[in-house]
């Protein structure tokens, strides 16, 4: 029996992605396209699987015509990692698509799907260097849930059927690769309504932006952000691997009354708001700007 | 290309566009209504007309002005209307010497 044993397998954000899905226009069949013929008896998240059923997946994939978007997984360019990250986004799209890590002995480790792979390579970058040294990038041009999971089947199959073995980090079990995409929890004021404050709110939130580097005021939490443009914000802070503190401050149980104090401690009468060192950085044109024109990378960095 | 409220522009569309004009004397000044995008919004109750705008400026009062202070100019110029019912607007706040350079 197959199991799955991630649920968030886009690596960016699953919510992010299921907002985008459900905004995007619907697509044409894919099976006009695509022609992977299922192997994996796969549930929507497929990055971990079983290495049991693989026994005799050699011999069942001989016969099999995989007919893909993306190139074949051995004619794709092996792309070495950079170890200064901000030479990263130069090197792999920052598009939608399919991706294969390999260590420092050019074994495959992992595939996976991600809604911006230069994203996605960073934070293996980060959490586990030793294992990523060098990846193959597959963009899928039309990033749907469907064509990306055909790309990342397409790219599985033929490394199984090459080597018969699935790459360690999809087996059922492994943690490594996926972890990373399990959100940190948005701060709470207070761990609910019938707790008073002790402190005025203002000296809360000056304590709170002083103490963390970089504050994110949203509304709605950080995995399913109710407004586009706080949905954008922490697009853009992921993208750039930021480790950022968020606050939702449409949760009036736990935050009652942010909203309007935050307003006035930081004279901007919209959200989401931004700080970084204690000073506001702007919303969510101002970030948006400063990351088309690179400004971002080098602002979190010091 | 015109902006989309542009043949008929709304009463708080224009007071905007008064307002902004008068005090940073932009040489370009868009206001593009965008509300329809955010109906059904939580916030947008009831009154759904008006109540997001996107604002595109390009004014000589920006110049030397980090992108905070800008966007400051602006809400502090949009102040009443936040107040009655204008929700969120987004900004591109540019100097003459900023356009002439993209």
């Amino acid at each position: 029996m197959a199991t799955i044993a991630n649920t968030s397998a886009l690596h960016s954000s699953s919510s992010s992605s299921r907002t985008l899905n459900s905004i995007l226009p619907p697509r044409k069949p894919l099976a006009s396209r695509l022609s992977c013929t299922q192997r994996f008896n796969l549930s929507p998240n497929p990055l971990s699987i079983s290495s049991r059923p693989n026994v005799s997946s050699k011999k069942r994939l001989s016969n099999l015509h995989v007919i893909c978007a993306v190139k074949k997984l051995a004619e794709t360019e092996l792309v070495a990692v950079p170890a200064e990250t901000e030479e990263l986004a130069g090197k792999f799209p920052s598009s939608s698509g399919v991706y294969a890590v390999y260590d420092g002995n050019t074994e495959l480790q992992f595939i996976g799907i991600s809604r911006s792979i230069s994203a996605s390579v960073l934070a293996h970058r980060k959490s586990v260097p030793e294992l990523c040294v060098t990846v193959k990038a597959g963009v899928v041009d039309e990033p749907d849930r469907t064509a990306l999971t055909q790309a990342w089947k397409s790219w599985m199959e033929e490394h199984i059927g090459a080597t018969g073995k699935v790459p360690p980090g999809n087996e059922s079990g492994n943690a490594i690769w996926v972890k990373r995409s399990q959100k940190k929890s948005d701060l709470r004021l207070t761990p609910g309504r019938h707790v008073q404050l002790t402190v005025p709110l203002e000296e809360l939130i000056d304590r709170l932006v002083k103490e963390n580097k970089v504050v994110a005021f949203i509304k709605g939490s950080r995995s399913a952000p109710q407004c586009g443009f706080s949905q954008r914000v922490i697009g853009i802070l992921e993208r750039e691997g930021v480790d950022f503190e968020s606050l939702d401050v449409l949760d009036e149980d736990h935050n009652t009354g942010l909203r309007e104090a935050l307003k006035r401690y930081s004279n901007w009468p919209t959200f989401p708001q931004i700080f970084l060192n204690g000073e506001l950085l702007g919303g969510c044109d101002i970030l948006t700007s400063m990351q088309e024109k690179g400004e971002l990378t080098a602002l979190f960095k010091k | 290309m015109a902006s989309r409220g542009g043949a008929a522009l709304l009463p708080r569309a224009s007071r905007i566009k008064q307002k902004l004009q008068s005090a940073l004397e932009a040489s370009v000044l868009e206001v593009e209504d965008v509300s329809y995008q955010h109906a059904g919004h939580a916030a947008v109750k009831g009154n759904a007309n008006e109540t997001h705008f996107n604002l595109r400026i390009v004014s000589s009062k920006f110049s030397g002005q980090g992108l905070v202070k800008r966007h400051r100019m602006v809400y502090d110029l949009l102040g009443e209307e936040l107040q009655s019912g204008l929700h969120a607007v987004s900004i591109v706040a540019k100097t003459p010497q900023e356009v002439g350079s993209n």
